[in-house]
């Protein structure tokens, strides 16, 4: 049951804000929603704990640890980024940003995101799952138009149209999946398509179908996940998007488009032996974290910045997936987990930064920040360094993780090349929230802190970030195992 | 009856994809934007009768649905919606691309190969005349060529929705299309992207005053 509540609470949500007119009711009506997706998500990730499995409508909906994990850090994602978006919206309508209408556009839109990335977790059907990714394109293209300016306009039409043509080569490669699988589970089936039916016949796949059908899942989620070169939506999007909406992206949806590839990348593995889909995801997760070096060296744009942090922080997990080894599995998972608490920290400090200074530009914003917003700025510079792979915090832990496991299994190169690009990519980072931290802030700019509704969840996701670090709840950490065990590719 | 001939279904099933690859070559030579979009309708309705004729033949009933609401959405809403932006999106109604139109088709040719030497592996030698994943490899290509060449908003919509439509194809002759929850599921989206398309193009002509997306050039880097 609480599978079904889960969906229905943010599509619940979506219809009353629809219905509702004033602010005040809305902002309380997101926030109760994603208390409640939150507690459901926790009760659905509990269950699935104890039990490995659960399944309602004949097996429509399905969670395993991979899925129940899924969920909870989206559930965990939303809950923080509703927080925030009070006050950020609130600002934003008194700077005169955004109409009050928008604000419904906002408070419908969100949930109804909220929702395709539940069902692409929940999903048993892998056309199912496609259906609800391409929902969370949907769902985010107005998003991203927001603001209604130019560049704005710009940066959802990149989104959409690069978003479509990378969703289409992943019905393709879902196509073709189904047609590797019909002499097997026979056609026009349902079950055709459903994970829990797949995977015990993963070794019975054809596999000419099946090794195309990867290369096409890889090009497309990849796509929505921010691989290189698919990524270039992202900086865009990422920067004209309202805050908590970027946040989401980051955090949450790129977690969704993940999970779709370690789905597909178990069925490939097992059909076709480890060593073809692994290989293709080191390449790419290499290739990504390669481009995002010299973009973070010389960017000039506080949000850009975010964004090519997220195309190496995916192209990491990848590097994960693509070793393989149960080690590297478990990096991966704890790397999504890590980077799903720091990623909208980093993205809340930006968006107060911006909406205090009035732009992203570093060059604009001058210096001085952490003069005028004493709170914002330490937070600042604590999830830079955290973001970077530097320790106490979390992402040290599960890079280094990833990084043994390259090591063991004798991936010299790949070993050296991450660690060259975690270094470059820390000193880049390190150098530009160092300046616009340090030195003396632009006149006219007093000195004002941001309210509770963003510093509490900065707050408590900054000591997440480095409590996680040191101690994992051994619940969470019992799901992340069994999800591990999941996508690890040896049957 | 002639329609009991499997020999004959088989038949009309692949002179309707050489169709569908007909008038995506007419649409990739076409200037004038209410043309394509009516080529458009004429392809989906190719692909409406062709869906209709392997439900038939095979005796799958769930593809009759999808037959059913391609003819609905591909070949009526669709093409209704979008001549209606372009009449609010007041601009002289020419395609506009980055290459001229012989290259194009030269191209689109060359994609038309690709898209044979795709299929090639999955096309069994007892089947004859089971070229139908060609055509629909080739037209899910130009379609993705359609819209990098074409330089208006709408016209990049029309490349996608054909794209779509060589997915469908592909569909239906691998697999006699995907499970009906699925399918339904795919409709649905492709409803609400055209919607969504169109809600942004109305809003890029209103602030750009044009649909030309090569007046995007302010986030670089």
């Amino acid at each position: 049951m609480p599978l079904i509540f889960l969906l229905l609470a943010p599509l619940a949500e979506g219809l009353i804000c629809l219905l509702l007119r004033s602010r005040l009711l809305m902002e309380r009506v997101s926030i109760a929603s994603a208390v409640i997706n939150f507690v459901l998500a926790v009760i659905v990730a509990r269950h699935v704990g104890r039990y490995q499995t659960m399944s309602v409508l004949n097996g429509f909906l399905f969670a395993d640890a991979m899925s129940a994990l899924v969920v909870l850090l989206t559930a965990f994602v939303a809950l923080m980024c509703a927080f925030y978006a009070v006050s950020y919206l609130r600002a934003d309508l008194e700077q005169a940003r955004i109409s009050s209408g928008r604000l419904k556009e906002y408070y419908t839109l969100t949930p109804l995101f909220v929702f395709a990335m539940f069902l692409v977790a929940l999903a048993n059907n892998l056309g199912v799952m496609w259906v609800a990714i391409e929902g969370t394109t949907l769902a985010s293209v107005l998003l991203i138009a927001f603001y209604n300016q130019k560049p704005s306009l710009e940066a959802a039409w990149k989104y959409i149209i690069i978003g479509s043509i990378g969703i289409s080569l992943a019905l393709f490669g879902t196509l073709l999946t189904y047609y590797s699988a019909a002499h097997v589970v026979g056609i026009e089936s349902i079950e055709g398509l459903n994970w829990s039916r797949l995977i015990l016949e993963a070794q019975k796949l054809d596999p000419k179908a099946m090794r195309l059908a990867f290369i096409f899942i890889l090009l497309g989620y990849g796509t929505k996940a921010g691989v290189a070169p698919m990524h270039t939506w992202k900086p865009d999007s990422y920067s004209e998007a309202p805050v908590p909406s970027a946040a989401i992206l980051a955090a949450a949806v790129s977690n969704c488009a993940l999970y779709g590839i370690m789905r597909f990348n178990v069925l490939t593995s097992r059909c076709l032996g480890p060593d073809f889909s692994g290989s293709l995801l080191l390449y790419f997760g290499i290739g990504s974290m390669l481009l995002a070096v010299p973009f973070i060296l010389v960017q000039r744009s506080i949000r850009r910045l975010l964004a090519y942090s997220s195309i190496d922080h995916t192209g990491i997990m990848l590097v994960g997936l693509g070793i393989g080894s149960s080690l590297s599995s478990l990096g991966t998972l704890l790397h999504m987990v890590y980077h799903a608490i720091s990623k909208p920290l980093l993205f809340f400090c930006a968006g107060n930064v911006q909406q205090k200074f009035q732009s992203a530009h570093f060059r604009r914003i001058g210096g001085g920040v952490i003069n005028v917003m004493p709170v914002t700025g330490t937070l600042f510079l604590a999830v830079a360094l955290a973001v970077t792979g530097t320790p106490p915090f979390c992402l040290f832990q599960s890079e280094l993780t990833i990084l043994s496991a390259c090591f063991q299994n004798h991936n010299l190169w790949v070993g050296s090349i991450f660690v060259g690009c975690v270094v470059t990519i820390f000193a880049g980072f390190l150098y530009h929230i160092g300046q616009l931290n340090l030195g003396s802030p632009p006149r006219g700019v007093a000195p004002s802190e941001s309210d509770w509704w963003r510093l509490g969840p900065m707050l408590l996701l900054a000591a997440l970030v480095l409590l996680l670090g040191f101690w994992l709840p051994s619940p969470l950490y019992r799901l992340i195992q069994q999800a591990g065990q999941i996508i690890g590719s040896a049957p | 009856m002639f329609y009991d001939d499997i020999e004959l279904g088989t038949r009309l099933i692949t002179l309707m994809a050489a169709a569908m690859l007909v008038v995506q070559f007419l649409m990739v030579g076409q200037r004038l934007l209410p043309t394509a979009i009516r080529l458009f309708s004429l392809q989906s309705l190719f692909l409406a009768c062709l869906a209709g004729t392997v439900a038939y033949v095979n005796q799958a009933r769930h593809v009759y649905i999808a037959a059913a609401l391609t003819l609905l959405l591909k070949v009526i809403v669709m093409p209704l919606f979008l001549n209606r932006i372009l009449e609010r999106a007041t601009e002289k109604a020419e395609v506009e691309s980055h290459l001229n139109t012989p290259a194009s088709i030269l191209i689109c040719g060359g994609l038309t190969l690709v898209g044979y030497m795709v299929a090639h592996p999955f096309i069994k030698p007892h089947e004859r005349g089971h070229s139908t994943l060609a055509v629909a490899t080739a037209l899910f290509l130009m379609g993705f060529f359609l819209m990098m060449n074409r330089r208006k908003a709408i016209s990049q919509v029309l490349g996608l929705l054909t794209a779509e439509n060589g997915l469908f194809l592909a569909a239906i002759s691998l697999t006699y299309g995907m499970p009906l929850i699925v399918e339904l599921g795919i409709f649905f989206d492709v409803l609400i992207a055209v919607m969504i398309f169109g809600i942004l193009v109305y809003r890029i002509s209103e602030i750009f005053d044009s649909m030309d997306t090569n007046k995007f050039r302010r986030l670089r880097g």
